[in-house]
C-alpha cells in the first residue's frame, strides 16, 4: 500500500466538460424538432450527417496527434460543433458542403490550433462563414416554411436532394410559397424588398411574413430560446453573453426603427428571425472564444448584437451572427485585457 | 445610514464574492465527545515550530516532564515549543516534517515514561496581572492561530494600532472538521474566559463570535455563554452567518461580518480588525488562567477508513501513525490521508509525522468518498473558477500563465491574493489542479522575489566595498606621504638608510598596487615574509640591505624589487611574525602546517613556472639522503615523509612529463646541492628545538610535495590526488614526530629502509624522486628556520625568474 | 512663381516650429546617463563574480550596451541570457560557460581548517565573509552570491561551494518530487498498520 499525495482541494465536484455539453446538446433539441417541423427532415439529415464527418475528422485527428481518441469523443463538443453546423446551413444544402464544413470546423479551426481550448474562433461559425463566402448561392437557398410552402419537402425528396441522387426532384419547388412565388428568407426578403424602394410595411405584407416576424421562424426562435433558458437555469452556461448579445441587438435595432420605422426591421424582427436566439444561446456562449470575465462577457456579447444589427441592415449578407461572432472572437482577448474584474482588497481604480 | 457598529448589532451580513457548497461530513465526527486517546510511545517534535531564532533549551539525554520549553529564544518572534508529555529526549534529528513538502526539518524525539507528569503549573489571578504580564504569559506558554496558520497569538494582541472589533472565528468552514464545533459545544464557559482576556489586552468596541448556521448547539452553547458573562453587556454578540466555504478564512469573515475588505498585501489590523480562532480563545484562556502552555489540542479524526471517528485531545507531537492506530485505522490499498480539511488540508506521504499546533484535523477517506483525481482535461475556458472565487480573481488566466511559466504575468493578475481555498479547482469542469498551479507559480515568484533582493543588497555591498577600497587606498597614500615627510625633516639625510627605506617604500606602494596581479611578485614577498622569522635584527638588516638595493632598483625600472623592499622593511615593525619560535609548539605547528599549505596552493597556481619549481624540490635530491642517514630522529620524520610521498609518486608514474623532468633533476641538482652543503654545515644541533622545527620542517615538505606534484600533473585533474595524498601525510609526519622523541629502536629499521628506498629512486632518475627529496629537505631545515627560509627565499626567486634576485638571496645569506 | 514662394516660406516656418519643438523635448525630458546600462544592470544577477571578465555587473552591463555579447553571465543562467538579448534585441545564444550546475550554491568555510589568512575576505566583491587575521571565518550566508571568488584564494582550500537545501519556506510545490514510500519496505515501523489491516 502506498500513500497518494495530491494537492488541495481534495474533492471536486462532479460536472465535467462532457456533462456540460451534452446539456447543451439536449437543449439545442427542441429547436432542431421545430426547425424540422417547419423545413422538414432536411435539417435532420444535415444534423447526422454532420456528426458523422465530425467525429470521424475529431477520431482522425487524434490518431495523428497520438491521443486518447475515446477521452476527445468523450467530451462531446466536436458533436456540439457538427449540431450547429447543421442546424445552421440550408435544410437541402448538398451534402459536400456539409462535409466540407464540418472537415474544416473539426480540423482546421479547432484541431490545428490545438484542440479545445485553444482554438481562437468558433469551429461553427467558421465553417459557416467558409462555406457561405465559397458557395453564396446554395448557402442561401432556404426552403419556404411548411405552412406556407406549395410541396413539403418528403424525406425521400429530402435524401434525393441533399445526395443529389434522382434527377425528378427539384429544389426550386419547395421554394415556392402558395402564391406560386419563390421564398426567400424574411431577413433576405426584407433586404430585397428595401432594396427596392419599398417601404418596411409594405414588405411585411407578404406571405413570408406573419404580421411583425416571419412565418415558422418565430417559432423555431422561441423554442431556441426555450432551450436556453433551461441551459440558463442548469448552469451550463451564464447569462452574461445572452443577455449582451440580445440586448444589444434590441437597443441597435430600437434606436434604428425609432429613427427610420419604414427602412428598418422592428426590434422584435431583429430578436426573432434568423439566427437570433440559436447564436444568443448556444453559439455565442462557446466559452473557448469568449472573453472570460463577467464584465468582459457582457461587452462580448452587445459587440455581437450591434454588430449583427449592423451587418444585417447595412452588410451585403441577410444574417450576420456569423460574421459578428467571428469578430467578436477576434476581439475577446482584447476585452479580457483591458476589462478585469477588481480583486479582493484592491481599489476600483 | 447605519454606522458599523449598529450594523454589526443588528447582525447585518454583507455577501462574499463567490464560495462553493461541498456536501457537509460533519456528521461523521461531531455526535461525540471530545475523547482522549493512550499516550503515544514517541513523540515527535519539531523545533522550531514558528519564529526561526531560538536555541535549544535541552539536549539529548535529558528528562523532561509535560510542559517543559525545550525552546528558548529572545525574539519576539520566537514562540518556544514544550514538551507534550514527560519522558526524556532521545534524539534531536532532522525527521519528515507534517507538511506537504515531506521535507526533513529539525525535531526533538521524546519518549514518553508514561507517567504524563506535568511541570509545576502556576494559576494565575486574573486581575493581579498587568497587560504585558499576561502577553508575556500566552508568549511564554507558546500559543499560536489554532485554526491552521499557526500565527503566534500574543503578536495579533499587542498591535501596533486602535482595535475596534475581535471577530471570534467559529465558522469552521471545511465540509469534514467539527473540532471548534464540539470545543465550542464543551468548553464554551472557557472560551468565553478567554475572550474575555482578549477584550481585555484590546478593548475593541465589539466582539462578534461567527458561527456558521450548520452548528446550532455550538451556537446555543455560545449564546448561553455570552449571556452569563461578566463582560460588558452589548460588547460580545453571537451573530450566525450562513454556511458557504470559504466563509471562515479571515478576509471573507471580515467581508461577510463588516463589509469592509483587508488592502491586498495589509493585515486586518489595518482596518481595526482582529480576527482569532476559538481554539485560540480557548487556549489562551489555559495559558493564562491555568499557566498550562500549549501542548494539546482538539483535533478531528474522522473518514470512514477510521473507525472510531470524532474528536480528540492530543497532545502537539504525537506521531500521525498513532493517532490513526489508536482510532482503528483501515487503510486502503491507495490511501489518502490528508492533515486538515479536503478543501485546503495537503496528504501525507509518511504517516510518521507529528500534530502541530495548526493541526485540526486529520481525515482519513474511503476511495468512494474522496476519489482518485482525473486526469486534468483542457481548459475550455468556461469562467466557472471566476464566478466562485472568493478573492475575484480571474483563475483560468492564472492558470494559463502559471502553466505557461509566465509568472510575471501571473502576478499582474493579482496572483498573490489567491487564498488557495480550492474553490476553483472544486468547480473545475475539466479536473485541473488549479490550485497546486498557483502554488508553483507563487513558490517560484516569491523565489524569483527573494533573488531580486538580494541581487540588491549584493549590489549594495559590492558598491559600498569598492568605496571603502578606495578610501582606504587613499588614507594610506596620505600616511605614507606624512610619514616620509616627517622623516625627512627629522633625519635630514644622515641617515641615508632609513631616507632610502622610506622612499622605497612608498614608491614600492604605488608600484604593488599596479602590480598587485602579478603572481610571481606576491610569491617572492610571501617568501620572503618568512625570512625574518629567526630574528628580527637579521630580518631587519635584510631589510636595510635590501632598501638599498630597491631603491637603486626602483631608480631604474623593477616593480617587483620595489615590491620585495616593500615587504621585507615592514617585517621589523611587526616583529610577531606568521612565525615565532618562542610560541608553544602545537600552536606554531599549527601555522607551520597552515604555511606549508599556503606555500603549496600558490605554488600549484604558477603553472608556467611548474617546471622550474619541480626542478627546485628536486635538486636537494643528494643532500636529502646523506641527511637521512645521519640524523635518526629527523630522519624518522624524513621517512614518514619519505612513504607518504613513495606511494604518490607510484601513482605519478606515467605522466608525460617524466622523462623531461628527470633530466632536469640531474641538471639542477648540483647547482642548489652547493648551497644546501652550506646550511648543513652551519647548522647547530639543538635537539629541543629540532624537534620544534621538525613540524614547521614538515609543513614546508609538505607544501613543496604539493607544489611538485601538481606541477608534474599539471593538468587539472589530479589536483585533487595531491591534496588528498597531502593529508595522510601530515598524520605519518606527526606520528613519526612523537615516535622521534621516544627514540625507538625499530625507527632506525624504518630509517634504513626508507632511505635505501629513496636512494634508489633518486638513482633511477624518475620523476617519483621529488618527493623523497623535498622530504629531506625537511630533515634539512630542522636545524634553523632561519636557514629554511633562505632556501625558500632562495627558491623563490628562480621561480621568479629574476636573475638579480638570486643574487640577492646570496648576499643574504 | 508664388506658389513656389508660399511653399519655400511654409516649410522654412514648419521647420522652424518643429526644430524649436524638438529642442525644447530635448531639454525637458533630458536622460542623465545611458538608461539601458541600468535596465541591463538590473537584470543581472549581481553575484559580482567577474565570470563575464569585467570586475563586477555594472561594467558588464555597460559592455553589453557598448555591444559586447550577453551570453556571457553563468551565474544568471539562460533565463538572464534570454532576457539580456530581449532587451537588446539580439538573438539568444547558448551561455559560454557549460552550464556546469543552475543551482545557486553558497560558500561554507570549513572552521576547524581556516587558518585566519583573510584572502578569502578581501576577495569576497560583497563583504559577505567576517573574520579577522589568525582568527577564523564565516560565511554570511544570506549575503553570499556563489560568486566562488573566494574558493580560489584560499591558501587551505577549506571553502566549499553548497548548494543551498530546500526548507519548507523556499519549497517549490513540486509534488511530484516526494518519493512515495512503499510501505512494506520501511519494516517494523510499520506493524502497527500491518496489524490493523487484519481488521
Amino acid at each position: 500500500m502506498a500513500f497518494k499525495i495530491a494537492s488541495s482541494p481534495h474533492v471536486t465536484q462532479n460536472l465535467h466538460t462532457s456533462t456540460v455539453m451534452q446539456r447543451v446538446i439536449l437543449c439545442l433539441l427542441p429547436g432542431l424538432v421545430v426547425q424540422c417541423a417547419f423545413f422538414g427532415w432536411g435539417t435532420l439529415v444535415q444534423v447526422l450527417l454532420a456528426i458523422i464527418v465530425a467525429l470521424s475528422a475529431e477520431a482522425a485527428v487524434m490518431k495523428l496527434r497520438n491521443r486518447s481518441i475515446k477521452a476527445s469523443l468523450s467530451d462531446n463538443s466536436a458533436m456540439l460543433t457538427a449540431i450547429l453546423i447543421g442546424v445552421a446551413i440550408p435544410p437541402l444544402a448538398p451534402w459536400w458542403m456539409i462535409v466540407i464544413g464540418t472537415t474544416f470546423a473539426i480540423i482546421v479551426v479547432k484541431h490545428l490550433y490545438g484542440g479545445l481550448g485553444h482554438n481562437l474562433f468558433n469551429p461553427a461559425m467558421a465553417a459557416y462563414v467558409l462555406l457561405l463566402i465559397s458557395f453564396p448561392v446554395q448557402m442561401t437557398t432556404w426552403i419556404a416554411p411548411s405552412t406556407v410552402v406549395m410541396h413539403s419537402p418528403s424525406v425521400l425528396d429530402s435524401l434525393q436532394l441533399i445526395f443529389n441522387i434522382g434527377a425528378h426532384v427539384n429544389m426550386d419547388q419547395f421554394r415556392l410559397g402558395i402564391d406560386g412565388v419563390a421564398m426567400a428568407t424574411p431577413l433576405d426578403t426584407l433586404k430585397t424588398d428595401l432594396s427596392m424602394g419599398l417601404t418596411r410595411t409594405e414588405s411585411m405584407t407578404k406571405a413570408i411574413f406573419d404580421g411583425a416576424t416571419g412565418v415558422g421562424w418565430f417559432w423555431v426562435n422561441l423554442a431556441y430560446l426555450g432551450g436556453g433558458l433551461v441551459l440558463l437555469k442548469l448552469k451550463a452556461i451564464r447569462w452574461h453573453i445572452s443577455t449582451g448579445v440580445l440586448a444589444g441587438l434590441f437597443v441597435a435595432s430600437s434606436v434604428g426603427f425609432l429613427l427610420s420605422p419604414d427602412t428598418q426591421g422592428s426590434p422584435l424582427f431583429h430578436l426573432f428571425s434568423g439566427a437570433t436566439m440559436l447564436a444568443a444561446f448556444f453559439i455565442a456562449t462557446d466559452p473557448v472564444t469568449a472573453a472570460t470575465s463577467p464584465r468582459g462577457r457582457i461587452i462580448f456579447g452587445a459587440l455581437i448584437g450591434v454588430l449583427v444589427y449592423i451587418i444585417r441592415t447595412q452588410g451585403g449578407y441577410p444574417d450576420a451572427f456569423a460574421f459578428a461572432v467571428l469578430l467578436a472572437n477576434l476581439c475577446a482577448p482584447f476585452i479580457d485585457y483591458y476589462v478585469r474584474p477588481r480583486s479582493y482588497g484592491h481599489s476600483t481604480s | 445610514m447605519l454606522t458599523l457598529l449598529d450594523q454589526l448589532d443588528k447582525g447585518t451580513l454583507w455577501r462574499s464574492h463567490g464560495g462553493i457548497h461541498p456536501p457537509e461530513v460533519k456528521f461523521l465526527s461531531n455526535g461525540t465527545p471530545i475523547a482522549k486517546l493512550p499516550l503515544a510511545k514517541t513523540y515527535l517534535v519539531p523545533v522550531p515550530q514558528v519564529g526561526e531564532n531560538c536555541t535549544l533549551a535541552v539536549k539529548v539525554g535529558d528528562t523532561v516532564l509535560k510542559g517543559t520549553p525545550l525552546t528558548q529564544g529572545n525574539s519576539i518572534w520566537h514562540l518556544p515549543v514544550h514538551a507534550p508529555t514527560s519522558g526524556t529526549i532521545v534524539a534531536i534529528e532532522p525527521r519528515v516534517s507534517n507538511h506537504a513538502s515531506a521535507l526533513p526539518v529539525n525535531t526533538c524525539v521524546i519518549e514518553a515514561d508514561g507517567k504524563d507528569t506535568w511541570c509545576e503549573l502556576v494559576p494565575n489571578e486574573l486581575d493581579s496581572l498587568s497587560h504585558q504580564q499576561i502577553i508575556d504569559k500566552i508568549h511564554h506558554s507558546g500559543v499560536a492561530g489554532m485554526g491552521g496558520a499557526a500565527f503566534p497569538s500574543h503578536i495579533k494582541l499587542n498591535p501596533a494600532s486602535e482595535i475596534d472589533l475581535v471577530i471570534i472565528n467559529g465558522v469552521e468552514c471545511e465540509p469534514y472538521i467539527s473540532s471548534d464545533d464540539r470545543l465550542m459545544r464543551e468548553y464554551s464557559q472557557n472560551i468565553l474566559a478567554g475572550i474575555g482576556i482578549i477584550y481585555r489586552l484590546l478593548t475593541p468596541k465589539r466582539i462578534v463570535i461567527a458561527i456558521e448556521d450548520n452548528k446550532p448547539e455550538a451556537i446555543k452553547a455560545m449564546q448561553v455563554a455570552v449571556a452569563q458573562s461578566a463582560l460588558p453587556a452589548g460588547s460580545v454578540r453571537v451573530t450566525v452567518i450562513p454556511t458557504k466555504y470559504p466563509s471562515g478564512g479571515e478576509k471573507q469573515l471580515i467581508q461577510i461580518i463588516t463589509g469592509r475588505e483587508v488592502p491586498s498585501g495589509a493585515i486586518p489590523a489595518k482596518l481595526g480588525i482582529v480576527v482569532h480562532n476559538v481554539g485560540t480563545a480557548f487556549a489562551i484562556y489555559q495559558a493564562v488562567v491555568q499557566g498550562k502552555p500549549l501542548v494539546e489540542r482538539v483535533v478531528t479524526v474522522t473518514g470512514k477508513n477510521v473507525g472510531k471517528p470524532g474528536n480528540y485531545w492530543i497532545p502537539i507531537g504525537t506521531p500521525v501513525a498513532h493517532v490513526l492506530a489508536e482510532t482503528e485505522f483501515k487503510p486502503d490499498p491507495e490511501q489518502k490521508i490528508i492533515i486538515g480539511g479536503p478543501m485546503m488540508g495537503h496528504a501525507l506521504a509518511n504517516i510518521h509525522v507529528p500534530i502541530l499546533k495548526g493541526t485540526n484535523c486529520v481525515l482519513v477517506p474511503s476511495n468512494q468518498e474522496i476519489d482518485t483525481t482525473p486526469d486534468e482535461k483542457a481548459c475550455i475556458r468556461c469562467g466557472e473558477c471566476a464566478n466562485v472565487c472568493p478573492a475575484l480573481l480571474l483563475p483560468q488566466q492564472l492558470f494559463w500563465h502559471a502553466k505557461a511559466e509566465e509568472y510575471d504575468k501571473a502576478a499582474t493578475f493579482n496572483l498573490k491574493d489567491c487564498i488557495e481555498c480550492g474553490c476553483c479547482s472544486y468547480v473545475c469542469p475539466s479536473d485541473i489542479p488549479l490550485v497546486e498551479y498557483y502554488r508553483i507559480a507563487k513558490s517560484a515568484l516569491k523565489q524569483a522575489a527573494d533573488e531580486k533582493q538580494q541581487a540588491e543588497r549584493a549590489k549594495q555591498r559590492f558598491e559600498a566595498r569598492l568605496a571603502r577600497l578606495e578610501e582606504e587606498k587613499l588614507a594610506r597614500e596620505a600616511k605614507a606621504r606624512e610619514a616620509a615627510e616627517r622623516r625627512q625633516a627629522t633625519m635630514t639625510g644622515t641617515d641615508k638608510n632609513a631616507v632610502a627605506e622610506a622612499m622605497a617604500r612608498i614608491a614600492a606602494k604605488k608600484a604593488a598596487v599596479q602590480a598587485s596581479d602579478n603572481t610571481a611578485n606576491v610569491v617572492t614577498t610571501a617568501e620572503l615574509k618568512d625570512a625574518p622569522q629567526g630574528k628580527a635584527a637579521v630580518a631587519a638588516a635584510i631589510a636595510r640591505a635590501k632598501a638599498k638595493k630597491a631603491a637603486a632598483a626602483n631608480a631604474e625600472d623593477s616593480d617587483t624589487s620595489n615590491v620585495v623592499t616593500v615587504k621585507v622593511s615592514d617585517a621589523p615593525s611587526s616583529p610577531t611574525g606568521a612565525i615565532s619560535q618562542d610560541e608553544p609548539l602545537s600552536q606554531k605547528d599549527k601555522v607551520a602546517a597552515a604555511i606549508a599549505r599556503a606555500k603549496a596552493k600558490k605554488a600549484a597556481q604558477q603553472t608556467d613556472k611548474a617546471q622550474l619549481e619541480t626542478t627546485d624540490t628536486a635538486d636537494t635530491a643528494d643532500n636529502a639522503s646523506e641527511l637521512t642517514a645521519a640524523d635518526d630522529k629527523k630522519a624518522k620524520v624524513a621517512a614518514a615523509v619519505a612513504r607518504a610521498k613513495a606511494k604518490k609518486a607510484a601513482q605519478q608514474a606515467e605522466t608525460k612529463t617524466e622523462d623531461s623532468l628527470s633530466q632536469t633533476t640531474t641538471t639542477e641538482a648540483e647547482s642548489t646541492s652547493y648551497t644546501l652543503g652550506e646550511v648543513n654545515a652551519d647548522a647547530a644541533i639543538d635537539d629541543a628545538e629540532a624537534i620544534k622545527k621538525a613540524k614547521v620542517a614538515a609543513a614546508v615538505a609538505r607544501a613543496k610535495a604539493k607544489k611538485a606534484a601538481q606541477a608534474v600533473l599539471t593538468t587539472a585533474e589530479p589536483n585533487t590526488a595531491s591534496k588528498v595524498e597531502v593529508e595522510p601525510e601530515l598524520e605519518s609526519v606527526e606520528d613519526s614526530q612523537t615516535q622521534s622523541s621516544l627514540a625507538l629502536p625499530s625507527a632506525k629499521e624504518t630509517v634504513d629502509s626508507v632511505a635505501t628506498g629513496s636512494l634508489a629512486d633518486v638513482q633511477s632518475a624518475k620523476p617519483t624522486s621529488e618527493p623523497i627529496e623535498t622530504a629531506s629537505l625537511s630533515s634539512d631545515e630542522l636545524k634553523k628556520a632561519r636557514i629554511a627560509a633562505t632556501i625558500a627565499k632562495a627558491k623563490a626567486k628562480k621561480a621568479a625568474q629574476e636573475a638579480h634576485a638570486s643574487s640577492d638571496s646570496s648576499v643574504n645569506d | 512663381m508664388s506658389t513656389i514662394l508660399i511653399a519655400v516660406i511654409l516649410l522654412t516656418l514648419l521647420a522652424l516650429v518643429f526644430g524649436v519643438l524638438l529642442g525644447f523635448a530635448a531639454l525637458k525630458f533630458k536622460v542623465e546617463g545611458n538608461p539601458i546600462v541600468d535596465e541591463l544592470e538590473a537584470i543581472l544577477p549581481q553575484t559580482q563574480c567577474g565570470q563575464c571578465g569585467y570586475p563586477g555587473c555594472r561594467p558588464y552591463a555597460q559592455a553589453i550596451a557598448n555591444g559586447d555579447k550577453v551570453n556571457k553571465c553563468p551565474p544568471g543562467g539562460t533565463a538572464t541570457m534570454e532576457k539580456l538579448a530581449d532587451l537588446m534585441g539580439v538573438e539568444p545564444e547558448p551561455l559560454n560557460a557549460e552550464a556546469q550546475s543552475q543551482v545557486k550554491k553558497v560558500a561554507f568555510i570549513r572552521e576547524d581548517e581556516c587558518i585566519g589568512c583573510t584572502k578569502c575576505i578581501q576577495a569576497c566583491p560583497v563583504d559577505a565573509i567576517i573574520g579577522a587575521g589568525k582568527l577564523m571565518h564565516t560565511v554570511l550566508t544570506t549575503d553570499c552570491t556563489g560568486c566562488d571568488l573566494c574558493v580560489e584564494p584560499c591558501p587551505v582550500d577549506c571553502i566549499d561551494m553548497l548548494p543551498v537545501t530546500q526548507n519548507l519556506k523556499n519549497w517549490n510545490w513540486r509534488l511530484n518530487a516526494i518519493p512515495v514510500t512503499l510501505l512494506q519496505e520501511t519494516g517494523d515501523k510499520e506493524t502497527m498498520l500491518e496489524e490493523d489491516k487484519r481488521c
